[in-house]
């Protein structure tokens, strides 16, 4: 599933006084099977862009295209199209409403209109896919763990089985162990089911690790969209806009300016420790 | 004398059943016995459910002691008479800038404490401002805490418990819902208020980057202090941290990742020179 | 549509208006209600006009605020005009199929409509140049008698101060659940009165235990702040009486008098 956008534009509160431009002439191509991490700090336009994909909000201006249909025609099946494009907001466990966990994951796939056996087993195997173990699912969604009812919340959108997910700060919250358990389980998703991923997030460190490419958004626009090693060599400008790239970007070009003949691309602990190893030896 | 002083303090938490029956009894915090001097600056660092935030409700007098019990400025926190007056003294901040503002406009919200311990009107203004100024809010005195970013609610809660005067503040995660640059806003205020204020600091928090200025730091697990030390110190326990599912900064990591391929550092490096400095003393010898 | 209701919504400029004590607001408010039904010819009206006009002149707000208020109460004002307009017995003016409307419903439904309005338009003038925190402090001094009949008059207005403050919280939070949801399939428009109801459960759970969940939190940090309750307490911004606030209340008085003779006598 391909996602084109178009000069997208976005204004909230349109014809106030009080109107805000959150999106400025986005264009973005987004491919089949790809790993995204969309970055920017609070307000940049992030959250109100993924919005966008699954029709949620409506552009004020701009086209965007879903397979090559635009989904701002008359008689566009915007419902079927919030199932392929999954969206997990920010602390999704603020939506579970239902008596059981196995239940919550059902109200999704129920919503498709699929029969009760099918209902069923995709949640099953939705909860699979977030790696929560069966004991659980007869338990109420509140008696569980912060982190336990993230990946909940994540598997109640991924029972709708869609060809595209999107991960609004999934690790907010959460402590380090319960941050590297979802991207971790994420990462694993996109390497099994190869269905496209974007990770929303305002933490470079984050998403460095996973991504194969990375969007960066500032003031409703696109900054860089490059893949990690290439967006990171622009680290003072991302620190212009309030980002930071992962702290081993920094620790390479200190060494560079020391007088170390490094390479600065690194952006992963081992791959630093190579480089400078390389040099040292 | 000590401004906080913990002594094999418990807490248990009991849930029960519909009809009041004892359903199940987890136990929080487990023997704690911590002292904390006027003017430092400690961290408590642990994985979300370690019971560090338990903990932090004690010296607020928010939580009593199962067993053991807890001294604030040498007043024993279980004395019911002296509740206001510990309360005034250990102010504290929690997680959520959203549910703990209570004024409509960030200037009544900062003299909402002062108002309930029974400040003259003209000394509340006074504070207000000195208060709003201490955190570099004063210029937002009449604005809506809902406009406001998360890093600057914060420091507004933080304003909010400055005015009160009190000699120690407890602050509760107060970056675990905020964005870096909001993370760093928050810890530069709650410094600045230990260097300047000679304010007594106690951060709870599950980022290790914020605890590299601490003068001490207890690292938390099932209810239990399992690490203390110097950040240096604990920083370098590179394995033992990774267990108690805790991270370490990356320039930490990665010193240590070198490390053990062979290159001889010294331990627990914390930021990026001190990294770049000892390189230079290795490439010199080897 | 929640967020057109300006009502209850406070703009922020500086105005005489603004400056006054919500003690005199709330009364002038009252008073100005009082006189809309008091006036019973076209005269009274006009100066209830005047005096609104020139209230809102001097406010400093943007007529157009004041106006968006009024789409809230649209509905009601049509009841209102179309009741009145239809059912009151009387001499017929025009009668078209079985449909009457008389002189006497004329008159009453134009009257009815007007005093809405300007209720409406007058009370929106309080709300809009009065912080709420200030209107509750007002609320709680002038209902400072009834603390001696027992009435809880510092908690109540504790709790509507509280209220207000969380108002747009749990309005941007029901927004996001309800994206939430739609995101998840769920539908809340489609379907007879009892489906849409039940589509209604996603949202309102997760919304009640949001608001169960932040009033514990709140509660907690206002202990933790020595809340204990209006004993004890001081106040930052006491409400004392200036010389405008005086002048004030003689204007009102003024006005009051005046629309009763010029409303009824005249």
């Amino acid at each position: 599933m391909s996602l084109l956008l178009n000069h997208i534009y976005y204004s909230y509160g349109e014809d106030t006084t009080l109107r805000v431009d959150a999106l400025k002439d986005i264009n973005l191509k987004i491919e089949d099977g790809e790993f995204i991490g969309l970055i920017g700090h609070t307000g940049s336009g992030k959250s109100t862009l993924v919005q966008h994909l699954n029709g949620l909000l409506k552009a004020t201006k701009g086209d965007l295209l879903v397979d090559g249909r635009d989904i701002y025609e008359k008689d566009y099946p915007l419902k079927e199209l919030r199932s392929k494009v999954g969206l997990v907001f920010q602390y999704p466990e603020h939506q579970l409403f239902e008596a059981t966990v196995f239940a919550d994951v059902c109200f999704g796939p129920k919503n498709l209109g699929l029969p009760q056996k099918e209902v069923e087993l995709r949640a099953y195997q939705a909860l699979k896919q977030v790696g929560l173990e069966d004991e659980f699912f007869y338990q109420s969604p509140f008696e569980l763990s912060g982190g336990q009812k993230r990946r909940v919340a994540i598997a109640g959108v991924l029972a709708m089985r869609p060809q595209v997910l999107i991960l609004d700060e999934p690790t907010a919250g959460l402590d380090p162990k319960g941050r590297d358990e979802i991207l971790g389980q994420v990462k694993k998703l996109h390497d099994e089911s190869n269905i496209t991923i974007i990770l929303v997030s305002h933490s470079m460190e984050d998403v460095a690790n996973y991504v194969g490419r990375i969007v960066v958004m500032d003031h409703g626009s696109i900054l860089y969209d490059d893949t990690p090693k290439k967006v990171f060599t622009h680290y003072q400008e991302l620190e212009k806009v309030g980002l930071a790239a992962p702290q081993v970007t920094y620790i390479m070009h200190k060494l560079q300016d020391e007088g170390f003949p490094v390479r600065t691309d690194a952006t992963t602990i081992g791959e630093a420790a190579d480089e400078i190893l390389r040099v040292i030896q | 004398m000590n401004l906080i002083e913990t002594k094999n303090l418990s807490f248990d938490y009991i849930r029960r059943d519909e009809e009041g029956n004892v359903e199940g009894i987890t136990r929080a915090v487990d023997d704690v016995s911590l002292s904390v001097k006027q003017g430092d600056f400690i961290a408590i660092l642990g994985h979300n459910g370690s019971g560090k935030s338990t903990l932090a409700k004690h010296i607020n007098a928010i939580l009593y002691p199962t067993e053991g019990s807890v001294f604030v400025d040498g007043k024993d926190t279980k004395n019911e008479e002296e509740i206001w007056n510990i309360r005034q003294n250990a102010g504290m901040v929690f997680q959520n800038p959203d549910n703990q503002i209570i004024g409509q406009v960030v200037e009544e919200d900062v003299g909402f404490g002062p108002e309930n311990l029974g400040v003259p009107t003209k000394e509340i203004w006074e504070r207000v401002e000195e208060s709003l100024k201490a955190v570099g809010m004063y210029e937002y005195r009449k604005h809506s805490p809902n406009k406001l970013s998360g890093g600057q609610k914060q420091r507004v809660s933080i304003a909010g418990v400055i005015a009160m005067h009190p000699k120690c503040i407890v602050l509760d995660e107060p970056t675990a819902m905020l964005d870096p640059n909001g993370r760093k806003e928050v810890i530069r205020a709650a410094r600045a208020l230990n260097d300047v204020e000679n304010v007594t600091i106690i951060l709870i928090t599950h980022y290790m980057e914020e605890v590299i200025f601490a003068d001490k730091v207890y690292v938390m697990d099932k209810g239990q202090i399992v690490m203390q030390g110097t950040p240096r110190e604990v920083f370098s326990k590179v394995e033992e941290l990774k267990s108690l599912r805790l991270d370490v900064p990356q320039v930490t990591l990665l010193a240590y990742e070198l490390q053990k391929r062979g290159l001889q550092l010294p331990n627990g490096i914390l930021t990026t020179d001190e990294l770049v400095q000892a390189l230079k003393h290795v490439k010199i010898r080897g | 549509m929640l967020r057109d209701i300006t009502l209850g919504q406070y703009y922020q400029t500086d105005s005489v208006i603004h400056r006054l004590d919500p003690r005199v607001k709330l009364t002038a408010t009252l008073c100005y209600i009082i006189s809309l039904f008091v006036v019973k010819n076209i005269w009274g009206y006009l100066l209830a006009a005047l005096f609104l006009a020139g209230v809102i002149k001097l406010s400093n707000v943007p007529f157009k605020f004041m106006v968006k208020g009024m789409r809230a109460i649209v509905f009601l004002l049509l009841l209102t005009v179309v009741f009145n307009l239809f059912l009151t017995p009387g001499d017929p003016l025009i009668s078209i199929w079985k449909i009457t409307i008389t002189k006497q419903g004329f008159q009453t439904a134009s009257m009815m409509a007007v005093r809405l309005v300007f209720l409406i338009i007058g009370s929106s003038v309080m709300t809009l140049t009065t912080t709420p925190n200030n209107l509750t402090d007002g609320m709680e001094s002038m209902m400072n008698p009834l603390k001696k009949l027992k009435v809880p008059v510092h908690e109540v207005a504790m709790m509507m101060s509280i209220a207000l403050r969380f108002i747009p919280i749990l309005m941007e939070e029901t927004d996001k659940i309800m994206k939430a949801q739609i995101a998840r399939g769920a539908d809340f428009e489609s379907g007879n009165i009892i489906k849409k109801v039940k589509s209604l459960v996603p949202l309102l759970v997760p919304l009640f235990i949001s608001a169960f969940r932040r009033a514990n939190d709140l509660a907690m940090a206002m202990e933790a702040r020595c809340y204990q309750g209006g004993e004890h307490r001081t106040k930052m911004k006491p409400l004392v009486y200036k010389r405008r606030d005086r002048i004030s209340y003689a204007v009102i008085a003024g006005y009051l008098a005046i629309c009763i003779v010029v409303g009824r006598i005249l």
